[in-house]
């Protein structure tokens, strides 16, 4: 198994791409915390998932909350080898419609939150001799989209190069970081998005491989990335878009 | 537990380049061994078959599926052959590991018009070839297919290998351009950019300070090899890639993502 003996924490991992990676690292032998604000399909997934899994309330804009989760993890687990920062908002609007609490929400569940999570982990996986730091960012951190918005695309893009700098960091003791990319998925995050058809074929039109992604998609991305398969790759960003940015 | 399937179950590989050019694992290699761990059948392609022989007797003593190929990448001919050879053995062909390639060192000034002429080939028009005539068998196979492209770093920054830097910055965008082009057969194609990893291409001209060297430069501070090489190529080629098409994915231990003062100095001494 790819992730054996390794410890993990997911973000917002109660449903989405979160809860798919949650499955699929237990799957391969991790032990898992799901963080989330969703506390009751937090709480029905790790049951479902059985006891190598646990939950944790978990405001990624809460330093006290980062702290708990991390403690919580390494109380039950006895470590902590990977972090995934999968938790995030999306937003939708121009510059002028978007307001400054607008603004301050989303680059501090995006943004903020991907810093908090990053610096409550980093001390434990020093600990451990090590680790593996996986941000979810978004091909709208790469290239611009009319449809999205001033907030959710920099928050991506902060999400990008903090990658890049915490990496170069601590990269000396051995705790690599990288961001994945994804562009549209079937997640809850995206429905709004979705449920307007006419909406849902210009994004379709835009994806070469001709339809959205689904959350084992970028799954397996960040398996590759948090396992010591890719243990050669640090600061990098794996775009997972359907051949979206490569037109 | 789910007991999961091993990850390329009843797919054939087609790997160029699966030979190493001396003792040790190299990057086709390295992929031809975990493709076959991963249940692909692989069919291992070098000019030089005798070091594809090696590669395949590693195959075979761990219980895998493969057979040997002579071939010259740089010939449609040959290419043609290789497919054929693939669907005849296996049936059909869900993979290609374009990792025909050379070194070349020098600047415009000092390469010469044939030397600047054979890189351009052995790099990037054998991936052209090689593709050329797989894809219509990928096609016929049904299900589509995976390609991956070895490029290197030196096709993102200044190398002191420029013809090099120049074919490797080539297969970039030639996999760009496949993965639309070929979006619609359902078939992926993706790149690699290996950092400064030890295989046995490098070795001849590495001694054991410009080694440690190679290996410090990077913001891992460790000595990449074949076998990462290979694990990336595995994970672009399987399924668990299948939404992911037009990416160039470093290998490099963070060298192309920092500042590139632990890279220059090596440059000015033109010590690669």
């Amino acid at each position: 198994m790819r992730l054996e003996n390794k410890v993990a924490i997911i973000s917002g991992g109660s449903r989405g791409m979160g809860a798919v990676e949650a499955e699929l690292f237990v799957q391969q032998g991790a032990k898992v915390l799901v963080g989330d604000v969703r506390d009751d399909e937090g709480r029905a997934l790790v049951e479902k998932i059985g006891a190598d899994a646990v939950y944790a309330h978990l405001d990624v804009t809460s330093e006290d909350d980062w702290a708990a989760a991390v403690k919580k993890a390494t109380d039950r687990y006895g470590k902590l080898d990977i972090l995934v920062n999968n938790a995030g908002v999306s937003a939708r609007g121009t510059i002028e419609e978007t307001s400054v609490e607008d603004w301050d929400r989303v680059m501090g569940i995006n943004a903020k939150g991907v810093f908090l999570g990053t610096r409550a982990a980093i001390p434990e996986m020093r600990k451990a001799g090590g680790g593996s730091i996986v941000n979810i960012s978004s091909q709208l951190g790469l290239v611009g989209m009319a449809e999205s918005s001033p907030q959710y695309q920099s928050s991506k893009g902060a999400v990008r190069i903090f990658t890049k700098s915490a990496a170069i960091q601590y990269a000396p003791e051995g705790i690599r970081v990288n961001s994945v990319h994804p562009g549209p998925i079937v997640t809850p995050m995206t429905e709004a998005r979705r449920s307007d058809l006419a909406m849902q074929q210009v994004m379709v039109s835009r994806i070469p491989l001709g339809r959205y992604g689904e959350s084992e998609d970028v799954a397996y991305g960040v398996l590759y990335l948090a396992s010591d398969e890719s243990s050669f790759v640090t600061g990098g960003e794996l775009v997972i878009d359907g051949g979206w940015t490569a037109q | 537990m789910v007991e999961r399937p091993p990850r390329l179950e009843g797919k054939v590989a087609i790997v160029t380049g699966a030979g190493s050019s001396g003792e040790g694992v190299g990057n086709g290699k390295a992929a031809s061994i975990l493709f076959s761990r991963e249940g692909a059948k692989v069919l291992l392609v070098d000019f030089q078959e005798d070091r594809a022989r090696e590669t395949l007797q590693i195959i075979q003593e761990e219980g895998g599926v493969a057979s040997t190929l002579q071939g010259d990448m740089t010939k449609l001919d040959d290419c043609e052959r290789m497919a054929q050879t693939a669907i005849e053995r296996y049936g059909r062909v869900d993979i290609l590991d374009n990792n025909v390639g050379i070194s070349q060192r020098g600047t415009v000034v000092e390469i010469s018009e044939d030397d600047w002429d054979r890189v351009m080939t052995v790099n990037m028009k054998t991936i052209m070839l090689a593709s050329k005539a797989t894809i219509p068998h990928m096609i016929a196979s049904g299900g589509g297919g995976a390609i991956v492209n070895i490029s290197s770093i030196a096709g993102l920054r200044a190398h002191s290998s420029t013809p090099y830097s120049a074919s490797k910055a080539g297969v970039i965008g030639l996999t760009f351009s496949m993965a639309a082009d070929h979006a619609t057969d359902n078939i992926r194609v993706n790149a690699i950019a290996p950092g400064l990893v030890y295989t046995p291409m490098v070795a001849p001209r590495m001694n054991d300070d410009l080694r440690q060297f190679r290996s410090e430069a990077a913001p891992l501070k460790s000595e990449g090899t074949g076998w990462d090489v290979g694990y990336a190529a595995l994970f672009l080629v399987s399924d668990e890639a299948r939404w992911i098409t037009g990416i160039c994915l470093p290998v490099d231990a963070g060298l192309t993502a920092v500042h590139p003062g632990t890279y220059t100095p090596m440059n000015q001494q033109t010590r690669f």
